[in-house]
């Protein structure tokens, strides 16, 4: 349940250049190597030898991918997880997917087109329809008046506007006939003698015109067969082309197939562009990697590598701990609790691993909060249903439900009623008080915890000053302990003595003293930081511990609203009455429960979480083969 | 907004306000050697910046995501409308790099260069930079630009470039029209009082682009009075539609100077290049937002005008820098910048 991460080693590796991809390779196979940037030998080892694979497998990625969008069908896994790709390999197939990517862009840019021209046909046939039931010769419109020229068509319709002044200065003249869905239908009529200039605006504006064909002398309805024709043939350019590109790509799948293999064998070195450093024919490789694992790496390195190498292993220095990343130890039960913590952060190097005191504490206060046999079983049977799909919800979910189950047999309430089963305790409706009393130990207990756990965090960080004299270490819990303790003996038997004051004031003076030593600026700053946080401590303290009071009153809230549910049901027949049980049990389970959900989870994050946790690690991830 | 942040927002436009360097002082930069201008803009804007040499950001970011950092402790107090106004107007910064793209990918520029020229914008960025890099053609480009916020704007600026080719101001000038005229969409949403006040901020913004926009495509292209006036934007203060197609009408510059209105006729008496014109009319139009800032003006608008004029600011600073580093001279420099001497 204390677990920190997992002891780490910083490997430092010394190879010929030659050897470099096959180190990577057999690294990530290992997947144990979390690399390092380098600080070490900066000056004598300044060149990147990564980088030129880097910068083609980059752009081979790019054009992968690209192309890889336009293919449904997945890409067939890759036998073989070793072996070692070329740069020149890499730079073949580059130049093979970008003449590629250029013919399926050029199609593309032809598909766009083409469906810009069956949309503008479609506008057309749409702005046809409206002369349908006008009984108008529109051979008139194709015919160039020596005086008068007018253009049937449409327009974007923002473009409405300015283009009817702008044609005014023209001394043409446009009619909005139509509008639907952002498009005007309109006619453009006016002197034929500024025809050019006029088309010149209209072209500006995305003015499509209606053609009509030479031949053309008949009335809209024909015309209307003919651009459905066109719309037809339009539709069929833009299925030839679609299967052109699908033909393309079926063509070369062998080639994109391969790209795929080749990218995940290349990806580990690749990867390594900024990190692996080198001169000459020397270079130098830096990770971490977990400590039980030393022997296994240098002897797979042994076996693979070509050329002589060497390879050392050190334990991480405590200006190091920060850089360190954090590889969590595996728990199929833990999983999904780890997952909550890390959304608060991870844990750093030397932290402690709060997933299991997580688990244990959620699981609890889930339980206290909602404890009912009913509800607890109902939600057991609904995890365990969701257990294909999402595993961890399974977990959370029926460990939840099973200490729901627990205090339901402790309160006595199944589905609500309360004189069903024999309580082991009593309903939280029968003490109130009670039950918040123990609430607040509950509360101060917790936060007892988080006060041991944040002093452990300090030293194991190399932080002794804080661990003994912050508010977060051993003066902040002791003056924690004798709030309780004056709190206890004021309110039990209304005493407030020298003692208590004496206990509170000691450690609260080594707190403040810390603090003073602790802050910068000038007198009156550090005087008035010094009194803020020392004020700022006692305040968190107090409302922490009553924060816990919501236990108990989301305990006494479930009782009350299964009371206020009964309460509606007996007012109704006996249809009405098992009606409205059911549906209330229903409201409760899920509303109520997903509000105690996120309630526990805000206790755990605000007044557990913030006093001894700082999530400021760094996930561990090794250098792998992504299939 | 509340009584509180209302009074917060106003005392951070105070302070903002007042490190604002002005134009005469700008100008007078000109004749200091580089090292001596960052100091000055350090000690009267109370921002640390540092050049290239010491620094891997360049000075140019630096200028830029000083001026966002304070944007968005501007826009924290707005809500709803008022907050989607702010944030599309804060969208003209990454304009610029919409153009560098879409210039740099027409000319066939190498993309270390188009990336050095492009600015970080940090949360304000919307394009998809990395990607947008990575394409191997205009069209890719293009068509990836159509599906982020600026599809509107890269439609039409597509659509230039099909008509007249690899222009780089008619291309500009598409982008920036577009965004005008969605920005002056969004007045629309803001109440009463903000949208009437941050439309006369715009206007003098609206009226500087279009009198030039207008000059150019008659005068430096020859476009037809009909096409002119089509593509300019949304009208300002002082140059309405009606104004505006009568000027279109007119034969050469100096009949076009001579038909303004007050007060941009006195303003452009005796100059007849464009490029002059252009620094005089952005003078004035920032002379509004200067009188929106230190005025009565709401906060919206009062906001928005700090955003027209320290954009004015960093623009100038960068330029100004640019010319440095490259070791221009101070006449060159004034010339580039289109300061009269």
């Amino acid at each position: 349940m204390w677990s920190s991460p997992i002891a780490m080693e910083k490997v430092s590796l010394y190879m010929v250049d030659v050897d470099a991809q096959r180190a990577a390779m057999t690294l990530a196979q290992m997947a144990v190597m979390h690399p390092l940037e380098s600080q070490a030998g900066d000056q004598e080892l300044q060149d990147y030898p990564a980088a030129p694979y880097f910068s083609v497998y980059h752009d081979l990625n790019s054009r992968f991918g690209k192309i890889a969008a336009y293919i449904e069908a997945p890409f067939e896994q890759s036998a073989t997880t070793t072996g070692i790709v070329t740069l020149d390999e890499l730079q073949g197939l580059d130049a093979q997917l970008k003449e590629l990517w250029a013919q399926v862009s050029r199609l593309e840019e032809q598909l766009r087109r083409q469906n810009e021209r069956i949309n503008a046909t479609r506008q057309l046939a749409g702005s046809l329809q409206k002369f349908s039931s006008l009984d108008l010769d529109l051979a008139r419109l194709r015919r160039r008046g020596k005086f008068l020229r007018i253009v049937v068509g449409t327009v974007p319709a923002v473009n409405f506007d300015q283009l009817k002044r702008a044609l005014s200065l023209a001394s043409y003249m446009i009619n909005r006939f139509y509008s639907s869905e952002g498009i005007d239908h309109v006619v453009v009529f006016g002197s034929s003698e500024l025809a050019e200039e006029v088309h010149d605006v209209l072209n500006s504006a995305d003015f499509r015109g209606l053609k009509i064909p030479e031949e053309f002398s008949g009335s809209p309805s024909q015309l209307q067969a003919d651009l459905n024709r066109q719309i037809a043939q339009e539709n069929k350019i833009e299925g030839e082309l679609k299967r052109e590109l699908s033909g393309l790509l079926s063509t070369h799948m062998p080639v994109l197939q391969r790209a795929h293999d080749l990218l995940i064998l290349a990806r580990p070195y690749a990867s390594l562009a900024t990190v692996l450093r080198g001169k000459g024919g020397l270079v130098f490789l830096q990770g971490w990697v977990p400590a039980r694992r030393d022997r296994e790496i240098k002897g797979k390195l042994e076996r693979d590598l070509q050329f002589p190498f060497h390879v050392e292993f050190s334990a991480p220095e405590q200006n190091e701990f920060d850089s360190v990343p954090s590889l969590l130890k595996r728990s199929w039960l833990l999983k999904p609790f780890q997952g909550l913590v890390r959304n608060f952060g991870i844990p750093s190097y030397r932290e402690i691993d709060p997933s299991g005191l997580f688990a244990l504490s959620y699981i609890f206060m889930f339980g206290m909060m909602f404890g009912d046999i009913g509800h607890g079983a109902v939600i057991v049977l609904l995890s365990l249903a969701l257990w294909r799909r999402f595993p961890g919800v399974t977990i959370v979910g029926t460990l939840a439900g099973m200490s729901s189950v627990f205090f339901g047999f402790v309160y006595g309430s199944l589905f609500g009623y309360e004189h069903v089963v024999q309580p082991l305790w009593m309903s939280p409706m029968h003490d109130p008080v009670r039950i918040l009393l123990v609430a607040v130990l509950w509360g101060a207990g917790f936060i007892l915890i988080t006060n041991l756990l944040a002093i452990r965090n300090y030293i194991a960080s190399g932080l002794p000053d804080q661990a003994l004299y912050s508010g977060k270490g051993v003066a902040g819990m002791c003056f924690y302990l004798a709030a309780c303790y004056a709190g206890f003996q004021s309110l039990a038997h209304g005493r407030f003595s020298w003692l208590e004051a004496l206990l509170l004031l000691l450690p609260m003076a080594v707190i403040l003293q810390f603090q003073w030593r602790q802050a910068e600026g000038g007198l009156m700053e550090r005087v008035l930081v010094v009194l803020i946080e020392g004020l700022e401590h006692i305040i968190s303290n107090v409302s922490g511990t009553l924060s816990f009071l919501r236990v108990a009153a989301f305990s006494l809230n479930h009782v009350a609203l299964a009371a206020a549910v009964f309460a509606i049901a007996g007012m109704m027949d006996a249809f009405g009455h098992g009606i409205t049980v059911i549906l209330g049990n229903i409201f409760i389970i899920v509303l109520e429960g997903a509000i105690v959900a996120i309630q526990c989870l805000r206790l755990e994050y605000y007044e557990g979480f913030s006093r001894f946790y700082s999530g400021k690690g760094k996930a561990f991830e090794p250098l792998k083969i992504e299939t | 907004m509340s009584g509180f942040s209302s009074d917060y927002l106003q005392t951070r436009l105070t302070i903002y306000s007042n490190r604002l360097l002005g134009f005469d002082r700008l100008v007078g930069f000109i004749q200091y050697d580089l090292e001596r201008i960052v100091a000055e803009v350090q000690e009267l804007t109370g921002h640390y910046y540092q050049l290239d040499g010491g620094n891997s950001t360049p000075i140019a970011n630096q200028l830029t995501n000083r001026a966002l950092d304070d944007f968005l402790i501007l826009v924290r107090p707005f809500s709803g409308s008022e907050r989607r106004f702010f944030y599309f107007a804060i969208r003209w910064f990454e304009l610029s790099n919409l153009k560098v793209l879409i210039r740099g990918k027409f000319s066939g520029a190498e993309t270390t260069k188009i990336e050095q020229e492009l600015i970080e914008l940090g949360q304000f960025a919307d394009l998809p930079i990395k990607k947008l890099l990575e394409t191997d053609d205009p069209y890719e480009m293009l068509r990836l630009l159509e599906t982020t916020p600026y599809a509107g704007i890269v439609r039409r600026a597509r659509h230039m470039y099909e008509e007249h080719g690899n222009d780089l101001f008619l291309l500009d000038a598409t982008i920036d029209r577009s965004f005008f005229i969605d920005l002056v969409q969004r007045t629309r949403f803001l109440q009463d009082e903000d949208a009437e006040q941050v439309s006369r901020v715009m206007g003098g913004l609206l009226d500087r682009f279009n009198l030039l926009w207008l000059l150019r495509y008659r005068f430096s292209y020859g476009l037809s009075a009909a096409k002119s006036f089509y593509l300019l934007t949304t009208t300002g203060n002082k140059l309405y539609s009606s104004e505006l197609m009568r000027l279109a009408r007119m034969g050469s510059i100096e009949e076009v100077v001579a038909a303004l209105p007050d007060p941009y006729r006195d303003l452009l008496a005796n100059i007849s290049v464009i490029a002059d014109m252009e620094m005089v009319m952005e003078y004035y139009s920032m002379s509004i937002a200067a009188t929106a800032l230190h005025g009565k003006s709401s906060l919206l608008a009062s906001s928005f005008a700090y955003i027209l004029l320290r954009e004015a600011e960093v623009r100038f600073l960068q330029a100004l820098i640019k010319g440095k580093q490259l070791e221009f001279d101070a006449g060159l420099i004034e010339q580039a910048l289109g300061v009269r001497s």
